[in-house]
Formats: structure tokens, sequence, C-alpha cells
């Protein structure tokens, strides 16, 4: 048996309005070449400027993962030919990350596992190449686009690692709105690199990369083949080479190249973009708007709220749920009635209406009201339900319809005596059995029957008072 | 002296070649520049400071605002690419190395 | 009578009516057409220009542009192969505040290849000659912007200026070039060759000009991040403020005879005398002229400082030319062999052996005593100069230690270490290094050549340099000097 050490290099583009460094969209377009400023095309005399928005949202997530951030933002430039890359060079960050040395902790096997990252950057994606038999097209909408690279240690040790890592990263980029994260559409993609150790050892063995996966599933598949196939050579006594390999549809994996030496990117300071400030206040903003992370919210659940492993996965899961549970909590709120409410009756509507939560008409203030009253009594879990479907049907806040129940109701004595005499009138035999047999059920069985009458809008307290009275009344 | 076969293989990373007699020229540039950029790291103090990249501290930057702005036509982006393919740049198959 | 007047003087006929803008172009026109073939000025002449209704002091004055800015529709080749049939589709924001303004673009004029070089040779369409000796350099980059205002073609230029490209050239025509303080003037749009070093620099025949086309062009520019806040001045309202008590000084390393030894020429002699008449006509202005003392190893690393961060950067920056998405493509079955081939034809021997330099200096085995040396001591002389500063409004210089060379000079080995060389004719680099406002102006002739002397200021007080600049314009007697060869007027 071998040790097995995998580093992640992932990839994820931001979710900004316009590029890294120009004003052109940065929006997914079925057209190509749509969406392009003079410099995502690396014309002559272009100058980058750049994007506030990427910046904060590279910083906040460096910030999530625990990273140390610059005093100031700089970038510098990777200098290399290729086809996808119009400038010559790619503008990136070298001399200061916007994060370095950091971690995320992940759960894996019911273990908290702590996956060091040695460095976030922001930079740019390169255009898109499109191969035919003969020819390849370029496609510039991508260039420019803002991307964020994470540098994990070689800490990792399974392929199970590597992929709850891997999705991880992904709830985090969801928990903090800094992008999309969809794997089908390339924004979140990862470069592998994997070694096999003696046992023991104390040096890596040969490092293999494997680069840009999208898939969970190729990730996995592809470090299981590798572990199988560096093994197999170790055994037999012999040597992995460094090289990069791809993965294939059979999910093997495929010698690209060998490294025969490292390119030197020839990296320097751009100067185009002269050296930003990054002051204490705007770390301290970027703080408040720090959200807690999934694993966090997920033991704080257990923990703290004594929830059972399932609701507190299923409550943890999305942000935005994990937020409206919370916002619920923060009223004050019973909380297994409100795990109650939100993972039944809250998901429940909106995976049956096929809406997202901003879609969904109940805030968590109105929903935390309708707890209230239930846990005081005042109303059954069962109304309760009822008047919530009632409320995101007709759009309504759902206490504002129990109150109108309650204007409506009838709090008169003389007209719920004439109401309750006739129910009584109408069902002699219930009357015959508490007035002969002492049948005490049927007190309920004529609250019942008010209510219904009544539309729900009988006042319950004096009906049964009424009820009784006249059912003693009628003993004499 | 630095050899002209590692002249040659950096013109080759910069994609370029030059005449026999300019990698001698160029030969000769190196071994200037390299003599005065020796004598300049014996300059007093010079260990201690700390590069200049910007020729002075810009107080006045500041980073852009995520607004969508001034960008091409599909026109604008394909009218000096020579060759051209339903509204792409086309250029020769690129080959991944290993690929077949 | 249009030839070699200036901004002000056609000003003031556009506005009573004795001339109209469509006749001033069509002198400009016939100008430029006429000195082509002798001194090759121009890539580009336009014939057929578009005329703007404007309210500004340049509305409806011709005028020149580099072919490094990026103008479009109009062909702009940075006098490069690889760019010969580039049509850009955008306006460098210099060209555009001009168009606005209703400046009228005469044409595109020559410059050393893709701007890195000193002699007006390199460019892809020939070499541009010296309107006042045509076997001499006009020197470079910026060789045809300042062709044309010496040869009175236009009132004006645009150049742009990384070491000394446009106040050695305008030394050597006998005209004024005027560098404003880094990011004074965007940048975009101007083909970059070494970022943190080039600026858009423009020529005139007198200092009143130049202030009156910086008022017009400068402005923080939110295409280029390292454009400066507006200062809100207008540089030609201040030019006649009283200038009594400013204090200059020069090198005593630069300036003085017993530095140069067997070097020591009767040019140079000749340079260095006037120089000091001209600092005592100062002196009697009411300037307080001093000389200071400086590391000549500082002064001596200046040149290849330049060379290392202006290579290095300058490998990078014209990593995008490979023919793929413009300029001419290049042949092969492969992406690799036709941008190889694209590069390999389209830079000319020079070019290449700068980009070879500057991405070895950028190697990472390499950058630590190279580039990173250079930055270090890029940073000691600004810091220098700086210090100076504190006690001067400004740093009076020769432009150069001779006239303008003959282009056989070129082949003739220049002895590069000679500290003649190294010193004297770059130490106007020092202006693009700390972003100093900078500016040359002609103060006399040796052998029948002008020469000329460059004041550099502090950072932002670009008022102040054209201040003191316009006070000692008055005392060299050499206001509004054009070359007037040719015999032409018009």
């Amino acid at each position: 048996m071998y040790k097995v050490v995998i580093g992640l290099e992932v990839h994820c583009e931001l979710t900004t309005k316009t590029k890294n460094f120009s004003s052109a969209p940065n929006e997914f377009s079925d057209y190509p070449n749509e969406h392009v400023a003079t410099v995502d095309l690396g014309l002559p005399g272009i100058l980058p400027v750049a994007n506030k928005e990427a910046c904060r949202k590279a910083l906040l997530t460096a910030m999530a993962l625990h990273c140390k951030t610059p005093d100031e933002v700089i970038f510098d430039r990777k200098n290399y030919f290729y086809a996808d890359l119009p400038k010559g060079y790619q503008i990136t960050q070298n001399t200061k990350p916007m994060g370095i040395d950091g971690y995320l902790d992940i759960m894996v096997d019911g273990h908290v596992k702590r996956v060091d990252i040695h460095d976030l950057h922001l930079e740019e994606d390169t255009a898109s190449l499109e191969h035919f038999p003969k020819y390849s097209l370029i496609d510039y909408n991508r260039s420019g686009v803002p991307l964020i690279e994470i540098v994990t240690e070689p800490c990792l040790s399974s392929a199970d690692e590597a992929v709850t890592f891997f999705e991880d990263l992904r709830d985090v980029f969801l928990f903090l709105g800094v992008s999309e994260a969809k794997s089908n559409y390339g924004q979140m993609r990862c470069d592998v690199n994997i070694s096999l150790m003696e046992e023991g050892a104390k040096e890596l063995g040969t490092k293999v990369e494997m680069k840009n996966i999208n898939a969970t599933q190729s990730i996995r598949a592809a470090i299981e083949y590798e572990i199988e196939r560096q093994s197999e050579l170790l055994s037999k006594g012999e040597k992995v080479i460094q090289e990069t390999r791809r993965i294939g549809l059979d999910g093997k994996t495929y010698s690209m190249r060998e490294k025969v030496d490292a390119l030197d990117y020839k990296y320097f300071i751009e100067p185009n973009i002269p050296s930003t400030p990054i002051t204490d206040d705007f770390i301290y903003e970027l703080k408040q708007e720090l959200p807690e992370l999934k694993l966090d919210r997920y033991l704080k659940y257990i923990e703290e709220y004594k929830m059972s492993e399932y609701d507190a996965g299923v409550l943890s899961k999305e942000r935005s749920i994990s937020d409206y549970f919370e916002e619920v909590l923060s009223y004050d709120t019973d909380i297994s009635l409100a795990v109650n409410f939100v993972t039944s009756t809250v998901l429940g509507t909106l995976n049956k209406l096929e809406i997202t939560l901003e879609e969904f008409p109940i805030t968590p203030k109105m929903l935390s009201g309708v707890i209230k009253l239930v846990h005081e009594g005042k109303i059954s879990l069962d109304h309760a339900r009822k008047i919530l479907y009632q409320a995101i049907e007709e759009k309504k806040d759902p206490v504002e319809l129990i109150e109108k129940q309650n204007l409506h109701q009838i709090d008169d004595e003389s007209e719920l005596l004439e109401l309750i005499t006739g129910i009584m009138e109408e069902n002699k035999e219930i009357v015959r059995q508490y007035v002969e047999d002492g049948n005490m059920g049927a007190i309920n069985f004529f609250i019942g029957q008010t209510m219904k009458k009544s539309n729900r809008q009988a006042n319950p307290n004096k009906s049964k008072d009424i009820i009784i009275k006249e059912l003693e009344r009628r003993k004499k | 002296m630095i050899e002209k076969e590692k002249l040659k293989k950096y013109a080759g990373l910069l994609m370029f070649d030059m005449d026999e007699e300019e990698y001698t020229t160029l030969q000769e540039e190196f071994d200037t520049l390299l003599k005065q950029m020796d004598l300049i790291g014996q300059i007093d103090g010079i260990d201690g400071v700390e590069p200049m990249t910007f020729p002075f501290k810009n107080t006045d930057v500041s980073l852009r605002e995520d607004e969508v702005g001034d960008y091409l036509t599909v026109g604008e982006v394909l009218a000096n690419a020579k060759h051209q393919v339903s509204d792409q740049v086309k250029v020769p198959r690129v080959v991944e190395e290993g690929e077949e | 009578m249009y030839r070699g007047k200036s901004i002000t003087e056609l000003r003031e006929e556009l506005d009573k009516g004795s001339i109209t803008k469509e006749e001033l172009f069509s002198h400009a026109n016939t100008l430029a057409h006429s000195f082509q073939e002798d001194y090759n000025s121009f890539v580009t002449i336009i014939d057929k220009p578009k005329f703007k209704e404007r309210e500004s002091l340049v509305s409806g004055i011709p005028y020149a542009l580099k072919d490094n800015f990026s103008t479009s529709g109009i062909l702009t080749t940075g006098s490069s192969n690889i760019l010969k049939d580039y049509i850009p589709v955008y306006d460098a924001t210099v060209y555009k505040k001009l168009k606005n303004a209703g400046a009228v673009l005469v044409g595109k004029t020559v410059l050393d290849e893709l701007a890195m070089g000193g002699t007006g040779t390199t460019g892809h369409t020939g070499v541009v000659k010296n309107p006042w000796d045509k076997t001499r350099m006009i020197g470079g980059s910026s060789a045809g912007s300042a062709a044309a205002v010496s040869l009175g073609i236009v009132p004006f230029s645009i150049g742009s200026d990384t070491g000394d490209s446009v106040r050695k050239p305008a030394a050597f025509g006998g005209v004024v070039g005027f560098k404003p303080t880094y990011g004074r003037i965007s940048r975009y749009g101007l083909f970059a060759f070494a970022s943190s070093l080039d600026h858009v620099a423009l020529f005139t025949r007198n200092v009143k000009d130049a202030a009156i086309v910086t008022d017009i062009i400068k402005g923080q520019d939110p295409m280029d991040m390292v454009t400066l806040k507006d200062d809100g001045k207008k540089y030609a309202d201040t030019l006649d403020e009283d200038i009594k008590g400013k204090k200059l000084f020069y090198i005593k390393e630069i300036c003085s005879k017993e530095f140069y030894k067997d070097y020591l020429d009767e040019e140079l002699e000749s340079v260095l005398d006037q120089f000091q008449e001209l600092v005592q006509k100062c002196r009697d202005l009411g300037f307080v002229v001093e000389e200071v003392s400086m590391d000549q190893k500082l002064l001596e690393a200046i040149y290849p400082t330049y060379m290392c961060i202006s290579c290095a950067e300058a490998t990078s920056n014209n990593a995008n030319l490979t023919g793929i998405q413009f300029g001419p493509r290049g042949e092969g079955d492969s992406i690799e062999q036709i941008m190889f081939d694209a590069r390999t034809k389209g830079f000319s021997e020079l070019i290449k052996r700068r980009f070879i330099l500057g991405s070895y200096i950028l190697q990472k085995e390499n950058q630590e005593k190279l580039f990173k040396n250079a930055g270090r001591v890029r940073r000691m002389i600004v810091d220098k100069i700086t210090e100076f500063f504190k006690e001067y409004d400004g740093m009076i210089l020769p432009a150069s230690g001779g006239i303008a060379p003959e282009f056989t000079a070129t082949s003739e080995k220049v002895e590069k270490l000679s500290p003649r060389y190294l010193i004297l004719e770059n130490h106007l680099a020092i202006g693009n290094f700390g972003g100093f406002p900078s500016i040359t102006l002609p103060y006399g002739f040796v052998k029948d050549m002008p020469i000329g002397v460059n004041i550099t200021g502090r950072i932002k007080e670009d008022d102040l340099v054209l201040n003191m600049a316009h006070k000692i314009e008055s005392v060299t007697g050499l206001k509004d000097q054009y070359c007037k060869v040719g015999d032409i007027d018009v």
C-alpha cells in the first residue's frame, strides 16, 4: 500500500456584471464574439482596468477560506504564447495573491478534515477554442472573465477527500454568492496533482498532473485510475514519469506530455494597474458580510440546536434556505417547530411549485408569527398548515389571515346560542348520550359542528362555554 | 558569453527566428549589458532597495465600478482577422500534445 | 502664408476669418506631400479630412499623430511590418480628445519600429531625415512627428516618449518637445512599448503652444488606471508667472568638461559652453542656478537600467503581435508555425534582439540580478532627483552631448561604455524613471545644427515646468523656429 498525496488547483469564474479588466459584459452567450472589448482581444494600445467587484469577491472568498489577505491589490503578468491567450500574457497574481495560508474544513466519513490552502489568486479566463478536424475556431467571449484559482497544499489523501473538498468549495462559492459555479458551463474546473509514496517515506513521489476536469465524477475516476496505475508501476519497481495526463471519456487517463523543464512564465508586476491599498475599513466591511459556512452551520444545528443529522444536513445545504431558517429562529421561535415547518411546509412547497425561496411569499417573520400561535396553543398545527397553504396561494400574510378570521369571529352570545341550539336540535341522539350516558365526547362533537357551521368563525371558547351550559341545562 | 544555441532557444520561445549574424550581434549586446549590470550590482546600498515598478506612488487610483460600458460589435472583433468562419477566428487545428 | 506659423498665430487668423480651416488643411497637406520624398515624415498622409465645428484653441488647426496611436478606420502600423495592414476599430483617447476639440489630422507619422529605437531609421517605410541636414538623423523614436513640426508642415504633433523619444528628436530638430507628468495624459490607444515608462508627449515650436495642446489632451481617463485626477489648471494661463527666485540645478558630472577628457571634441565643448552661457542668461532672468553633484555610478547606470526595464516590458507588451486576431497571417500548418512565421517576418532584427534581451532579463534565474536590480537602481536614481527637488524647482541640462548624428555614425561603433554615451546621451530617461514633467527647447546651434536644453521638474508641477521653460525661451531667441529648407511656402 502506498500513501496517496493529492493537491488540487480549482478554478472558478466569478459572477460579475463585467469582465475582470474590461467593461464588456461577463455573461454567458450562445453567440460567439459578442461580449468582447478592445482589452479582451489584446488589440494594440489597450490597457487593463481592474474590476472592483471581482477584487471584492476574490477577497471575500479568501477571507471565508481563512486566508491572510494582502495590504494592496496588485497583479502580475504570466507570459506565454497560446491560441486562446490574445495578449500573449495572462493577468494574474503572483506577488501578492488575494489570500495565502488558509484552510477549509470538510467532513469526510463523519470526521472533520482540515484542507490547507496555499493561496487564492484572481486572474482572467482565456478565450475558448472549438476544435474541428481541420481547424480550430476562437471565440473571445470568455476572454477576460474574472477567475479565481485556489491552490491547496498537497494534503488530500483519497478520491473521497478530493471530491468532498471540490464539492464543499462549490458550496462556499454558492454561500458567498461569488459564483454560480456550474461545472457543466465550465465555470468551475480543477487540475489534480497526484503522487504516491511509500508509507513512512519522507519525500513526495513523482507528481502527475491532470488538467481541466469539470465534473466531480471525473475527478473521482481520474484519481482512482491514477492510484491504481501508479501503484502497479511502483509495485513492479518501475518509475512514475512526471507528466501531464488527460482524462478520457472512459475514465482512464492518457499521457499528454512529459515535463522536460517547467515553462518559465517570466512573471512581473503588471505596470498598468497601480497598486490599490486595501484598507482596514474595507476588510472590516467584508468581515461583516462574511456568512457562516455550511459545515459551521451543520455542526451548530446538531450541537446547539440539537437537530438530527438529517435535518441539519437539509437545512445547511443551501445558503438561502439556511438563512431563511435562521431568520425564522431570530424571532425567538421554537426550534423544533421551525425545523418542522421549514423542512416540510416551506421546502415541500418550493419543490411542488418549483419556485425558489425568493419567489416564496411567506417571509421568515410571517412564518415565525404562525409558529408562535401554534406554540401558544392558539391554533392547531393542522390549522396552521392550512392557513399557510392558503397564504401561499393567495400571496397573503398568514398571520393576517388568522387575525381576519378572528375579526369575523362570532362573539355575540345570543347569536352563538341560536346556532348551537339549532345544532342540538339536529343531533338529539348526541345530546341524549351526554344527558343520559354521560358521554363527554359530545362536547367536542358540538364544538366541531359549531366551528363547521360557522365557517370556523364562532369564538371557540365562548362556544364551548355555551355548549356545556346548554347540555347541563338539558340534564335537569 | 552566452552560447548562440541558448539564444536561439530563447528566440524560439518568443516565436521567431533571426539571421545567423544577428545572433552574433546579440551575443555582443548581451556581453555589454551584462557587464554594465554587473557594475550596477556593486552600487552601494542597492541590496536594501525595493525594486520600483511605478514611477511614483499614485494616490488617485480607483478600481473600476462593475458597470457594463463600451465594447465591440462582432464585426469589429473580426475586422482584422484574416481567417474566419461563423463569426470566429479560424486557425489551424490546435492539437494538444499527446492527442491523436 | 501658413508654413511655420504657431497655433496662436493660426488661431488668430482663423478667428478673424483671413483663412479657413479648409485652406489650412490644404496647405498642410501640400507641404506634407512635398516633403515626403526627401524626409519621409509620414506613413499615411490624410487627403480627405473630417472637419468638426468646435470651440477650442486648436479647432481647425492641422496636426500630425505618431503612427503608434490607435485611429479608428485609419491605418496604424507602429512602423512595423507586423502591423502593416492593421486598421484599428477604436480611437486612442488622445486622438479622440483632439478630434473633439476640432483639430484636423494631417497624417500618421513614421517612428522607429514599435517605438523601440532612437534613430528614426528603423520604420518599415524607411528612414526619416533631419530637415536641417539630410545626411543626419532627426532622432527617434518619434522621428516623423519631430520632422513634421521642424519642417513647418504642422504647428504641433503628438509623439510618445519612453526614454527620450520626443525630447531628444526635439533637440535634434530644433523644436520644443514636452512630456508631462506620468499619468497626466491617457495612454489608452498608444501601442505599448514599456508601460511603466511610456508617456504621451508632443512637439510644438514654442512653449505656449505646448501648454495649449497639453491643456486639450490632459485629464483622467477611466481607460487608463495610471492617469491622475485632473488638476483643473490651464497651463497656457500661467506661463507668465514670475519666476524670480525659482531654483534650478544642473549636475556637475554631466555638464562639467573635466569629466570627458579624451571624449571632449569640438561639438561637445560647444554644447557645454553654450549651456553655461544659457545658465548665465537664466540667472539674469532671476533664476537661481546651482551646480550639484551626483554619484557617477548611478548616472552611468541610467542606460543599462533603461535597457533592462524597457526590453523586459516590451517583450511582454508585444506578445499580442502574432498575426492571429490582427496583422498579416503567417504561413504554416500549425498554430505555432503561423505565429512563428508572422513574427519572424514581421519584426526587424533590432526589435527581435531587444525582445530576447528582455525575455532573458525576466527569466526566473536572472530576474533578481537583472530586472529587480534595474528596478532598484531606478528607485535610487528617482529618490536622489526627488531629494534635489526638495530644494530646487527644476533640473536644467543639455538634452544631448552633440548635434544630430550622421546616418553613417550608426555603423561606426559608438563606444557604449564611455561616460559620454552612458550619461550625456541617456540622462533624459530620468524623466521617464520618475514620471517627471520634462521639456526640451532649442537654445543654440553647433555646426549649423540645432541643439536643445532640457528642463525637468517635480511630478505634477507641469505648470511650473512650462512657466520656467517659457521664461527661458524668451532669452534663447529661438522661439517659433523651424527649418526653412525646401523654399516652399504656402
